[in-house]
């Protein structure tokens, strides 16, 4: 096995314990990841489209990244890594948290009971975390950078910028691991309340300087512009890697080193940081809900409805309706998906609404204030729409195998279904409503709130109906870590390709509404509310009855596959 | 009341052809090493595995044909089966009552009945989660007795379940007997199943053994030894492990 490598140091004592290196923990990813496609055809399937929208991605990159610097242009090239370095970085930040998740085929838990010390831990976790496909395909892209250092300014500079890309890399992964790792801390505890909250308000408070932002920004095209603000990044962490190269080439060497210590000391940190948040997740897994809470005394039937469904039936559906409303806040990983979709939903709308704002303008004339068209604007809230049923494309693997207590009741496939449903649109409903109003104020046509409603309620009736579908037929079992952003292996590939299916599925039953919008001119406006109610509500009943007969013969298979293996 | 039921797992036998018979009103042990396929047998008997052949009937209704009229006759306690931890336990009873389509009020009343003789009131609004092993074993029978069946499938009733509480849910599981339920339940306790089963059968390598009443089985000897016997394995150590 990994854990008996032939490390035999002249210098070792007979009875010490042999050395633990970064080389075993890579062995132990790469042998899980070996036995875990073992039978499963379809995981290779998924992991061989992986590598190949990896390869196809690290390609596009590392040219985009290199023609710059082969071409002569310096500043051109210093700003295509200052930028692209640092959206790259950023991207490693964010879409952990947002879409992805994090590989957790080594769960940092399983070493709470083996001597290690920290520090071989985390360099060991690190290691094995570089390998896989996203890490892959940063390195080659951004290996671009080499050469366009190496053209501007020989090779040492593209030795500098070697270094650079390779501690970029690091730095990314780091980062990733440190800030989902916080996060899930985070999302575990009480706070989560608070978190959320503050969330949504900075996201809602940024929109409004954001948009502000982009109409000066947007009345000057010239790229010369960024060029401060590219220094700016060039001097973050998130920059530094990929411009230190850049300064080499142009004869900065201080520059280049103090970059990248900068980016060491950046790693230094994040592993420190991640080292604790680690400790802490390692010892407090024990209780992932809230602790014991006080009051609501009374009936246990009582008991097991919240306080906004006392007007449901006390019957098989109001009992699914009710778990469910519960559950979708009290366990951490459906909270985050909550939580993650109404930030995104709203940043996404509003970028969209204000985007004419950057893309309009660039036959010179000034930007408007506001900049905003029917159909745009319909087709922001068809996105948000579709986006709030994605959450479901997987409702069964958030239950893992307590979704047996239901096959053993005999529950009917279309109850199911329906209570589920409604359970999470008991959530959505509000949150739709707000950003309905929210961005139409915002764009400055109240009179749209209506046709918005209308839009968003079609849209995510339609996805509710394609997404249980996705749901029953393809559900894969989540592991039961007490990080609400880890996956399986091969899962992460699983994730995203099931939900652009599920988001392309629902936009095409969404196209009445889009047609509706494009056609019926102004009437539109008034009757898409009625029609968007009318037609989500049906498709997503339509949905019930038919994946609710699916769902019938098809319980006992769904159960193994979103029972995690252990 | 199981007809050859088999089930493979990617070309591995696990359950080989089971023929259960198990009388009404009969407490049945279902013993078996681990990794016999007492698991896999139980959960293709209850609707939760789909077997490759054979059949199983509850009181005359076929599980996998009539599932609905099966499921109403009996109440399972799974092993490695999460519960919906989500929720603390009255909240848990109340959700299991109403999925299977009882009275509100029957439930609430069950229910608080339930907890009190099971000891777990004091829990609270505990989450299931946050409960100790033993705790979520107790509420997990406690959900499977809550609408009455007429047949308890328990699958390791007794694991890590602590002596005060195996007593309790003896005693609870020879009264439903007593009242003419019946019981199976898989083990491999020796002596918790001698001392409560009029029936036992031993299944090794998914292959039912031994078969019969528990006099039948035993004979003269005691169940320790003819379940070593059939089922085979060292019992004793040689010359390895000096180190220790």
């Amino acid at each position: 096995m990994a854990l008996t490598g032939q490390a035999t140091q002249a210098t070792e004592v007979a009875a010490a314990p042999r050395a633990v290196s970064p080389r075993h923990f890579v062995r132990l990813k790469l042998r899980i990841m070996g036995n875990s496609f073992r039978g499963q055809v379809w995981r290779v399937v998924l992991f061989s489209f992986g590598i190949l929208f990896g390869l196809i991605y690290a390609t596009a990159g590392f040219f985009a990244a290199a023609a710059a610097g082969l071409a002569g242009n310096t500043d051109a090239a210093f700003l295509v890594a200052a930028a692209g370095g640092g959206v790259v970085a950023l991207s490693w930040t964010l879409l952990p948290l947002l879409f992805f998740g994090v590989d957790e085929t080594i769960d940092p838990s399983r070493f709470a009971l083996l001597p290690l010390p920290r520090r071989t831990l985390v360099v060991g976790l690190l290691t094995a975390a570089l390998i896989g496909v996203p890490a892959a395909a940063t390195l080659i892209a951004t290996a671009g950078l080499v050469l366009s250092a190496g053209a501007l300014g020989g090779a040492g500079a593209a030795v500098v910028q070697a270094l650079g890309v390779l501690l970029g890399l690091v730095f990314c992964v780091a980062v990733s691991r440190a800030v989902t790792s916080a996060f899930a801390n985070l999302l575990r505890s009480r706070r989560t309340r608070d978190l959320a909250a503050v969330l949504l308000a900075v996201s809602a408070a940024l929109i409004g300087p954001l948009q502000i932002a982009i109409n000066r920004a947007s009345t000057n095209t010239d790229w010369r512009r960024f060029l401060p603000l590219s220094e700016v990044i060039g001097w973050t962490p998130f920059g530094a890697p990929y411009t230190a190269g850049f300064e080499a080439a142009a004869g900065h060497w201080l520059a280049a080193l103090a970059k990248l210590a900068l980016v060491v000391a950046a790693i230094a940190v994040l592993l420190w940081w991640w080292s604790r948040t680690i400790e802490t997740a390692m010892v407090g897994t024990a209780s992932l809900g809230p602790a014991a809470r006080q009051g609501t005394p009374g009936a246990p039937v009582d008991q097991l409805f919240p306080r906004i469904l006392r007007w449901a039936r006390r019957d098989r559906f109001g009992a699914i309706l009710a778990r469910e409303v519960r559950y979708w806040w009290r366990d951490a990983r459906r909270r985050s998906n909550l939580i993650t979709f109404a930030v995104a939903a709203l940043f996404v709308s509003a970028m969209v609404n204000f985007g004419e704002a950057i893309w309009g303008t660039e036959a010179g004339e000034p930007a408007r204030d506001v900049a905003a068209s029917p159909l745009t604007f319909t087709l922001s809230m068809i996105f948000v729409g579709t986006l709030a049923a994605v959450t479901l494309a997987n409702q069964f693997g958030f239950d893992g195998s307590a979704y047996a207590n239901d096959i053993i009741a005999g529950v009917p496939g279309r109850t199911q279904i329906a209570a589920r449903a409604a359970a999470f649109t008991v959530y959505v409903l509000p949150l739709v409503v707000l950003i309905a109003v929210i961005i139409g104020v915002l764009v400055g046509e109240p009179t749209w709130i209506p046709m918005a409603l209308g839009t968003l309620v079609g849209t995510f009736g339609c996805g509710l109906a394609a997404n249980s579908m996705l749901s029953v037929i393809g559900a894969y079992a989540l592991p039961e870590t007490s990080n609400p952003f880890a996956l399986n292996t091969g899962a992460g590939m699983a994730r995203g390709l099931l939900s652009i299916l599920s988001m392309v599925i629902g936009v095409v039953l969404a196209v009445p509404l889009l047609l509706g919008a494009l056609f019926a001119g102004d009437v539109w406006l008034w009757v898409a509310l009625p029609v968007g109610l009318a037609y989500g509500a049906g498709a997503a009943w339509l949905g019930s009855v038919i994946v609710g007969d699916v769902l019938d013969r098809r319980m006992p298979e769904l159960l193994l596959t979103i029972t995690p293996r252990r | 009341m199981l007809r050859g039921l088999a089930k493979s797992f990617d070309g591995k036998v696990a359950v080989g052809g089971v023929d259960l018979d198990v009388p009404a009103g009969s407490f049945y042990g279902l013993l078996g090493p681990n990794g016999a396929g007492k698991t896999t047998t139980l959960s293709m008997a209850v609707g939760l595995l789909r077997p490759d052949h054979g059949q199983a009937w509850v009181l005359g209704h076929d599980v996998w044909r009539d599932p609905i009229q099966a499921k109403r006759l009996f109440g399972v306690l799974p092993d490695g089966v999460r519960l919906f931890d989500r929720l603390s336990g009255a909240e848990l009873l109340a959700y299991h009552g109403l999925l299977r389509g009882m009275d509100p009020a029957v439930v609430d009343q069950r229910a608080r009945e339930l907890l009190d003789v099971l000891a777990l009131a004091d829990a609270g609004n505990t989450l299931v989660v946050d409960y100790s092993a033993g705790m979520k074993k107790k509420i997990g029978l406690a959900c499977a007795l809550l609408h009455a069946p007429r047949l308890l499938v328990l699958d390791e009733p007794f694991e890590a379940v602590d002596p005060v509480a195996a007593a309790l849910i003896r005693d609870i599981l020879q009264r439903y007997v007593a009242g003419g339920g019946t019981v199976i339940f898989s083990s491999h306790v020796m002596a918790v199943v001698e001392r409560l089963c009029t029936h036992v059968a031993i299944l090794a390598d998914g292959v039912i053994k031994r078969v019969g009443t528990l006099a039948e089985v035993t004979g003269e000897r005691s169940l320790e030894d003819v379940f070593v016997e059939v089922v085979g394995g060292r019992t004793a150590t040689g010359e390895e492990l000096a180190w220790l």
